[in-house]
């Protein structure tokens, strides 16, 4: 479901035309709850208790620029500990990136098949699919990953992967790294396949919303299908891939189970895309109980989750942003 | 000249000699077309091994017992997270379907336009806030701050926070959706607003904002992190909100990674996972029924 927002045909939203006040009793109370109530606004209320929350939690004071390096050692938590969230934000940024860039790919080929190309049968079959897709929790694509992708990227896909590729900045690396098969690959392919469902609906929703004139406009000058989705439908839906995008890649470095499962948990400085990493939203999960267990550990976390929920806040905004300055200015090119 | 090289086929002649390369956009297109199907089945193919792979290791050892029992040492069942499960999901859906909605009727209907803009945009990035966020934001307030310890209520607030953008979206779109002609109709018949809503606006949008409360549903009950972090694990069923409970993703957590010859663990998993995807597909066939129902009544095709 793309956001919602006053949709193309500018329809005004809001109390134009304006009807009168209700005359009932019945009516009036009920009015004045929706109207006067303070419930009506609670989704903002509700980010703001989260942020706020978090800030009363936290102490930045305590931690100052360590928490930005890299050290990461805080067993038994004392005065020789130190809590970097560097190797954790490099994961993070990792693997999401990654994930965003294969999921924009596939899920564009996929919305296009499903709008353009496909009969209708197939088209709307596999619209069924992919939704339904969406739904699937992110922990049963953990323990698929887990159990049957890890042992063959370990013993198949990354050795060769390794022997052809070894030139590509990466792909080479020490065979150690391979390891069981769990590492950053394994977590960046599983989050592709992941997000794709939900980029996929996103991009097909907006190549659908394209107006009718303008693709026969295309089709009517003598252009192909092709030709079509690249001139007319691409130019005008930008909005909703960009806005895809954005979201995808807002999905893919908040997701901690599936994560914590593949990524092999080891913060470093991955010697190539097949050694373990690890992501600030799995090393939250994973570290519950020592949080629970030592009060410093919860304040690093909770600093930790803050900046998860900034990073989150800015790509979401800046998602916001250019999805509606694209659909404002709505011109063909 | 085409006269000439004519193959007896006037598309054929137009196909060859118009200017623009006619036949080879038209081989791009054909082209283009398998590629991206191509791309499409390379997706498919490990989504449905995954569904494959589920099945086959849940299926064969998939009795009455499963559902039944509790868990009790490395064996038995999984009833206490059914249960647990549902409980979860029917707090937080009733949390985040009261919030959603009647937010999503103001920002649509009462809210001035600025107010309305930045609850869209607040709902936008609520939806964006990690779950892990949430998680922890239940995690402090919920079971340290409160003293509570793990338990199941903080859970279901929690999640009915995830789930309170996704319904608040569904309710706005639907009620800004609603044709103008309905409105301006209403309002010509001398409707109060109230009556507008009620009897006009609302049937309309219901198949949207239920599908809103499905999809909420669907996405809340699969999700891990935040009941990891504020439900905590049992295998009894509760008896009261401020206790532990299980929960069908949190029995793939825990169980995932034991290793297959040690009990049935990992076989508890696999059928959470299949019960958790059965599910997945029992609340979209039943959107899909409901918000058609609708479109039909509105049709006045049924009572």
């Amino acid at each position: 479901m793309s956001e919602p927002g006053p949709p193309e045909g500018g329809v005004p939203t809001g109390a134009a035309p304006t009807l009168p006040p209700p005359e009932r009793l019945r009516d009036r109370i009920t009015w004045k709850m929706v109207l006067g109530s303070p419930v009506a606004l609670l989704p903002m209320f509700l980010l703001a208790a989260v942020a706020g929350v978090l800030l009363y939690a936290s102490d930045l004071h305590n931690f100052g620029w360590s928490l930005w390096g890299t050290d990461w050692n805080w067993i038994p938590p004392g005065p020789g500990s130190s809590y970097g969230i560097g190797y954790f934000a490099l994961g993070s940024v990792l693997t999401a990136s990654l994930a965003m860039l294969l999921a924009t790919v596939l899920s564009l080929a996929m919305a296009i098949s499903i709008v353009v190309y496909l009969p209708v049968i197939p088209s709307r079959a596999l619209t069924v699919v992919t939704d339904l897709l969406a739904g699937i929790p992110s922990v049963v694509f953990g323990i698929w990953g887990f159990v049957v992708l890890a042992p063959y990227f370990g013993e198949n896909l990354e050795p060769s992967l390794r022997d052809a590729l070894y030139w590509l900045p990466g792909f080479g690396g020490p065979a150690f790294a391979i390891g069981g098969g769990t590492g950053i690959l394994l977590a960046v392919f599983v989050l592709t396949i992941m997000i794709i469902p939900i980029t996929t609906a996103i991009m097909r929703e907006s190549l659908r919303a394209v107006p009718h004139s303008a693709i026969e406009a295309g089709l009517a000058l003598g252009a192909t299908r092709w030709e079509v989705v690249r001139k007319v439908r691409l130019p005008m839906a930008r909005a909703g891939i960009f806005g895809a995008l954005f979201l995808g890649f807002g999905r893919a470095i908040g997701e901690s189970v599936a994560v914590s499962m593949l990524i092999g948990a080891t913060p470093q400085l991955p010697p190539s895309l097949y050694a373990g990493g690890y992501t600030i939203a799995a090393y939250i999960l994973d570290q519950q109980d020592s949080a629970f267990a030592y009060p410093v550990l919860l304040q690093v976390l909770v600093e930790f989750a803050l900046i998860l929920l900034l990073i989150s806040v800015v790509v979401n905004i800046v998602g916001h942003r250019l999805t509606r300055g694209s659909r404002n200015s709505g011109t063909l090119n | 000249m085409a006269v000439q090289n004519s193959t007896g086929n006037p598309a054929g002649d137009i196909l060859r000699y118009s200017p623009g390369h006619l036949r080879l956009r038209f081989v791009i297109d054909k082209i283009v077309g398998w590629v991206l199907l191509l791309a499409f089945l390379a997706v498919l193919f490990p989504l449905a091994d995954m569904l494959y792979w589920v099945g086959e290791k849940a299926l064969p050892t998939f009795t009455m017992n499963t559902l039944t029992l509790n868990q009790v040492g490395t064996g038995g069942g999984l009833h206490s997270m059914i249960v647990g499960t549902f409980i979860i999901l029917i707090l937080s859906t009733v949390i985040a379907t009261g919030i959603g909605v009647l937010a999503g009727m103001y920002t649509a209907e009462f809210a001035p336009r600025r107010v309305a803009e930045a609850g869209r945009v607040a709902g936008y990035l609520l939806a964006g806030v990690p779950a892990i966020v949430l998680g922890y934001f239940g995690f402090y307030l919920l079971v340290i701050y409160t003293k509570w310890d793990y338990n199941t209520l903080a859970g279901a607030i929690t999640l009915g926070i995830f789930m309170v953008p996704f319904v608040y979206r569904a309710t706005d779109l639907a009620f800004v959706n609603v044709p103008h002609d309905q409105r301006e109709g209403a309002l010509a018949m001398g409707a109060s607003r109230f009556q507008y809503l009620r009897r006009v606006a609302f049937p309309i949008a219901m198949p949207t904002i239920l599908s809103g409360v499905f999809l909420a549903m669907a996405l809340g009950m699969g999700e891990t992190a935040p009941l990891v972090l504020t439900v905590g694990w049992s295998n009894t069923v509760p008896t009261n909100l401020l206790q532990p409970t299980g929960y069908l993703t949190g029995a793939i957590w825990n169980f995932y990674d034991f290793p297959s010859t040690y009990g049935s663990f990992q076989t508890l998993a696999f059928q959470a996972a299949f019960l958790l995807i059965l599910i997945v597909i029992a609340l979209n066939v039943g959107v899909q029924i409901i918000s058609e129902h609708y479109r039909r009544k509105l049709r006045g095709l049924v009572g």
